[in-house]
């Protein structure tokens, strides 16, 4: 007899009904504390997520706790005032340099504001999600991501949003490339004209067929996004990600999603929530021969979640 | 002693699961067995921490790297769910949550009429006093910053304006506010009053009336907004619910916030309604009180409500003052049960004719 080794594959545990009591129990706490519970409520709503989500049918863990979040909730919101604060002086004082000077610092604190969360954001939460006993970390450097940001960013603006694809592929090789999972590591390889291609194909034949190719448009995405992603180990074996993600199945997902929020005046939110995690989940393929359990712990604990609830503040998505 | 349980462990330097047998040991601690190891984890130690899923149970013990034990027997989750309890280690969280997970449907009932109680009556409640608590120059402030720029596109008649005064101090309306009162020209069937005292009555109102009773009983019914600060009162309400809603849809999609904004607004478009009832009524009061006919409150609104007959309806006096027949009936009612003052005050009557004449040679 053979002993078969299972494929490595991801998958979500997580159900409807519970996750919809986890939701339920965020949602009156945060509303009778008029809304000072939210960071213990984002700990609980990420805590349930990664502890639903398998790896070979070991579950992820998030360690973020509601106390260090609200931490940097205060922080963040503290950022937030002076911004205001400043922003509405300058108003107030009614001369033109001022309100000027005023309108300029608010707009470049905010866009200034955005490498910041994302740099915070993905040290906080890699450094706060774990699998086997294993941390995530991100090793980026805040000085090159702001270089990433300001240069394509400026040119973004020259080529009157063309470039946005490239801008988009840059930072996400950037940042994915930066993730450490123990002693192995992601690599994300995009192309600025493949992605810059692969969308503008998506927007003219969703033009043409009256938005109906959306769907297939967004599999293209996802399957971009996806079958671009490796994690290498350390004695030079890889896995390859790969997505089966149909258009079908984007429709199916999005159209029953929808209905299930709108005609449920949201309490369906739960469960589309978790339909949504199955097919993402379920919808990526890993190849490779590399051994799950010879990864070493090498990540230290970051604490600080301030960039992480400022980019809540800024509703700002950091997950790439 | 306690059974001994299957657990995966994982060391928290590599990636490796490991078999494990872990039990419960008086007094309060966990024994983990990995192989030819041994660990005693006491339950009360600082570093231990624990979670449970619906199926499994985590406990994570030590510093960063910690480690970690997975277990998915349900007999010995209970019985370590227990005992940690009994160490008093369950917060109002997960209390809550098991209620909402026996329950899911029963708890939700019970929520949605907490938030409806909490609604209808603490919110207007709780918003009322604190509207009450706030200091009179807070309606000057807020009339103040509006009215420049609400006089900007009208025309006021400052020597009708005058007269018009006159009659007003005459009538006492206000003990809180030092009431001001503006003439302006202009056809529309229309008067309002801005938190503090500012009181607009259109030449095309006045031009309708024969009676001095008719415009007491317009400045007194403005004069009630203003005393008994019905702006304020609104804005606050109003931010209340906002306020309110926002935190109740927070997460939620933006068709149920568009629906909810929806509500909030007839809810405030009901409470607007029954506070030109309230001016009317303390209107006529105040009426009675300055020695005029309450009665001429009655033909007020009957002479709006001829007017409105071939107004257009987006004129603002209409739309904020809905012109039932129940209102006049309310006040016909009233009119009846009060002691009637006769007879009209000759100094309010020739301030009448004053600015009736104003009107005939100025059109």
């Amino acid at each position: 007899m053979e002993l078969i080794t299972p494929r490595k594959h991801l998958g979500f545990t997580g159900q409807g009904g519970d996750l919809f009591a986890v939701l339920i129990v965020n949602w009156l706490l945060t509303f009778i504390t008029l809304g000072l519970y939210y960071p213990w409520a984002k700990a609980r709503r990420l805590q349930y997520m990664y502890e639903h989500s398998e790896l070979d049918s070991h579950p992820f863990h998030f360690h973020g706790t509601g106390k260090e979040m609200f931490k940097g909730f205060i922080k963040a919101v503290g950022l937030f005032v002076v911004i205001y604060v400043v922003f509405f002086g300058l108003m107030m004082t009614k001369e033109l340099w001022a309100m000027v000077t005023g309108y300029l610092f608010f707009m470049a604190a905010f866009i200034g504001l955005i490498p910041l969360v994302i740099h915070g954001s993905y040290r906080y939460r890699m450094s706060r999600s774990s699998w086997r006993g294993i941390h995530f970390g991100y090793r980026g450097k805040l000085k090159e991501l702001y270089g990433i940001c300001i240069r394509d960013g400026l040119l973004t603006l020259i080529t009157f949003g063309i470039y946005g694809a490239w801008f988009q592929m840059n930072l996400r090789n950037y940042v994915i490339g930066n993730i450490r999972f123990g002693n192995s590591q992601f690599a994300y390889k995009g192309d600025g004209l493949d992605f810059f291609l692969m969308n503008l194909k998506g927007y003219i034949l969703s033009i043409f067929t009256l938005g109906i190719y959306t769907f297939w448009w967004q599999r293209d995405i996802f399957a971009y996004y996806i079958n671009n992603l490796s994690w290498n180990f350390s004695d030079g074996r890889r896995i390859q990600f790969k997505s089966t993600a149909t258009g079908g199945g984007f429709f199916e997902l999005i159209i029953v999603n929808f209905f299930l929020v709108v005609f449920t005046f949201g309490i369906g939110l739960a469960w589309a929530h978790v339909r949504m995690m199955k097919f993402v989940m379920e919808n990526i393929e890993m190849a490779g021969d590399a051994d799950l359990d010879a990864i070493v712990q090498t990540e230290l604990e970051h604490k600080s979640a301030a960039a992480d609830e400022l980019g809540d503040l800024l509703d700002v998505d950091i997950f790439l | 002693m306690s059974n001994s349980y299957a657990a995966n462990f994982y060391d928290g330097l590599t990636s490796k699961p490991q078999e494990a047998a872990v039990r419960l040991r008086e007094p309060g601690s966990l024994e983990v067995e990995v192989g030819e190891e041994r660990f005693f984890w006491p339950l009360e130690h600082g570093g231990m921490e624990w979670e449970r899923t619906a199926t499994t149970l985590r406990i994570t013990f030590g510093e960063h790297p910690r480690r970690v034990l997975i277990v998915r027997e349900p007999l010995f989750i209970k019985s370590f769910v227990t005992s940690m309890q009994y160490a008093g280690r369950r917060g109002v969280y997960d209390r809550t949550l098991s209620l909402a997970r026996q329950g899911p449907a029963l708890f939700f009932i019970a929520l949605v009429a907490i938030v409806v109680v909490g609604y209808v009556w603490l919110l207007p409640f709780t918003a009322e006093r604190l509207a009450l608590l706030l200091p009179t120059q807070v309606d000057e402030r807020i009339g103040d910053a509006s009215y420049s720029s609400i006089m900007l596109g009208l025309d006021e008649d400052t020597t009708a304006s005058a007269i018009l005064q006159r009659f007003g101090d005459r009538l006492a309306l206000s003990e809180k506010f030092d009431l001001r009162f503006h003439y302006v020209n202009s056809d529309q069937v229309n008067a309002f009053a801005m938190p503090g005292g500012d009181i607009v009555v259109f030449s095309g109102i006045v031009q309708g009336m024969d009676r001095p009773e008719q415009l007491a009983a317009l400045l007194a019914h403005e004069a009630t907004h203003v005393d008994e600060r019905h702006s304020t009162r609104m804005i606050v309400r109003q931010m209340a619910g906002y306020l309110f809603l926002s935190l109740l849809v927070g997460d939620v999609n933006a068709v149920v916030a568009v629906l909810a904004e929806n509500v909030d607004n007839m809810r405030n478009m009901s409470y607007s309604r029954g506070l030109e009832t309230d001016a009317d009524q303390h209107g006529m009061e105040r009426m009675a009180a300055a020695g005029v006919e309450p009665e001429g409150m009655v033909q007020l609104l009957e002479l709006l409500e001829r007017e409105a007959a071939d107004m257009p309806e987006e004129l603002a006096f209409l739309s904020s003052h809905p012109l039932t027949e129940h209102r006049i009936e309310n006040a016909r009612e009233i009119a009846q049960r009060m002691e009637t003052p006769t007879g009209t005050d000759p100094e309010l009557e020739q301030l009448f004719r004053d600015l009736k004449r104003k009107d005939n040679v100025d059109p």
